[in-house]
């Protein structure tokens, strides 16, 4: 009888889940299905002509993106993993000032960081655009309360007893129990910088050194519908990679096993 | 280990903070003679108190109503096995990864390009857009803090009699309060602080050129050039956040070290 009940709920969950998966689903097919064919064809003029901007635009796209994402993940996980397993000064007000330029209005930060990275000559240059934007507060929180719930105190008790130091503790216990995370922080952080549309309007001003959400601007009509839908494509990319650990979850490390 | 992060913390974090607290006490518009006091002279901008309304409502209906849509959603995909759960996460992720061009042309297709706007349903239009561009990324935080629950305290708690209802609300809600905290906290600050959404819906007809406190913000440092006033506005958006910080920081053992 309980079973019966189970399978009932169970398909009842599975329907709502698949009703709401179309919900979401119909605007993106209505798009595709009036839109679709026209948008295709014309890829190739979009990117062929505008003497060739849109492909410098989706150049330094790239560079930004990836650079960033390096910088930003691997300076984002090792602070969550120090805030939250090591015995650091001032460990209490780090996080606060992360929580708080995690939340202030970027309209705030934007013109500091432009006099900034004008004090060292990087304006309008894809450089000081990378370092302005790999300060990623996101990923060292999510990272911080990773490692406090999912790193047991006895595991790390056991580490220093073995010998292991700060960083062998991070090589050895950290890394491989963080895999997950670390799918979890790519994804995010190259969803934010892939699409990061105001700092790069403050920091860039020739349309040449523009990254492709900006220039998206410029071309505003129907090319901006068929780059916009080639720009997903990195991010899907960047998510069919990463499902397998989100899958396992966030925290699939020496809790779960 | 921490020095890269404490570097781009300086360098973009900490020291924009100050040059931007220190910027505010020079004069502005709404302060000719300069001083901290244009923290509060600004909210005598005629723009502000509505848009004060706005984001109470946000505050009342968008964030209550995605934290809740999104641990429902998170619950249901971790509580069977759902085929296409993959594929259903990417889904309600896509109207929050499209970019702001794209995603103008998806909500034409979707609202219709000449429908006759009731403009008292516009906080409910950009609140919808808002939930629709953000929910799916918690979506993807939540169930992944969900997986991350050892399956035997659930088979535990299934032995012991709990259904899937009582399994969610007194196992799996209790043991990722902290993930929730931190979608509280960021929620809030999004409620409080949204440009995107209303910005966005000025390109299809909208009249939301001042809707929000960080447009009027972003129009006082950017386009009027007085950045005292933009930044005095935004420290003002600031301080809501980081009491209801607070307040989510007390009430979960947010900032307790792993201890060993």
């Amino acid at each position: 009888m309980s079973s019966r009940i189970e399978k009932r709920n169970s398909r009842f969950i599975n329907l709502t889940l698949w009703a709401l998966t179309i919900f979401v689903l119909l605007p993106f097919i209505w798009l595709i299905r009036q839109a679709g064919p026209q948008y295709i064809l014309s890829t190739r003029f979009v990117f062929m002509n505008q003497n060739g901007i849109v492909l410098a635009w989706l150049k330094n796209s790239l560079l930004f993106s990836l650079t960033a994402l390096g910088l930003s993940v691997i300076s984002s996980v090792t602070a969550g993993f120090v805030l939250a397993i090591l015995v650091i000064p001032f460990r209490k007000f780090l996080l606060f000032i992360t929580l708080v330029t995690m939340l202030i209005p970027i309209t705030a930060m934007a013109l500091p960081l432009y006099v900034l990275v004008d004090k060292v000559h990087l304006t309008d240059n894809i450089w000081g655009l990378i370092i302005a934007s790999s300060y990623y507060p996101f990923g060292t929180f999510l990272s911080y309360l990773y490692f406090v719930s999912a790193m047991p105190g006895d595991l790390i008790g056991m580490g220093r007893i073995d010998g292991l130091g700060d960083w062998g503790l991070f090589w050895h216990l950290g890394i491989p129990l963080s895999r997950s995370l670390w799918s979890v922080v790519i994804f995010f952080s190259f969803l934010n910088l892939w699409n990061s549309y105001q700092l790069p309007k403050v920091l860039l001003n020739d349309t040449r050194h523009y990254t492709l959400p900006m220039g998206l601007e410029l071309l505003y009509g129907s090319s901006t519908a068929i780059v916009g839908v080639l720009m997903l494509i990195p991010i899907l990319g960047v998510y069919l990679l990463s499902q397998q650990a989100i899958e396992r979850g966030i925290f699939s490390g020496a809790v779960t096993g | 280990m921490i020095s890269p992060y404490l570097a781009l913390m300086l360098f973009c974090g900490f020291i924009p903070l100050v040059y931007a607290i220190n910027e505010v006490s020079k004069p502005s518009w709404k302060n000719l003679k300069g001083s901290y006091s244009t923290i509060y002279k600004i909210l005598g901008d005629f723009r502000v108190i509505p848009d004060l309304g706005h984001s109470i409502f946000l505050l009342l209906v968008y964030v209550p109503l995605t934290i809740i849509a999104v641990l429902a959603l998170s619950l249901l995909l971790d509580s069977t096995h759902v085929p296409g759960n993959t594929f259903m996460r990417l889904v309600f992720l896509l109207p929050g990864i499209v970019s702001g061009g794209i995603s103008v042309f998806i909500w034409m297709f979707f609202i219709g390009s000449h429908v006759n706007w009731n403009l008292n349903n516009e906080a409910w239009i950009i609140a919808g857009v808002a939930f629709s561009s953000g929910a799916g990324s918690w979506v993807v935080i939540q169930y992944g803090s969900l997986r991350s629950i050892p399956r035997e305290v659930l088979e535990a708690a299934h032995v012991d009699g709990c259904n899937r209802w009582k399994l969610a609300i007194q196992i799996k809600i209790p043991m990722i309060g902290r993930y929730i905290g931190y979608m509280g906290i960021l929620l809030t600050a999004s409620a409080i602080q949204i440009y995107s959404e209303p910005a966005l819906l000025t390109k299809i007809g909208l009249p939301s050129n001042w809707w929000s406190l960080n447009q009027v913000a972003y129009s006082y440092a950017f386009q009027a050039g007085d950045f005292a006033a933009g930044t005095a506005l935004s420290l003002d958006m600031l301080i809501p956040s980081i009491i209801i910080a607070i307040i989510f920081i007390r009430k979960t053992d947010f900032l307790k070290r792993s201890s060993y």
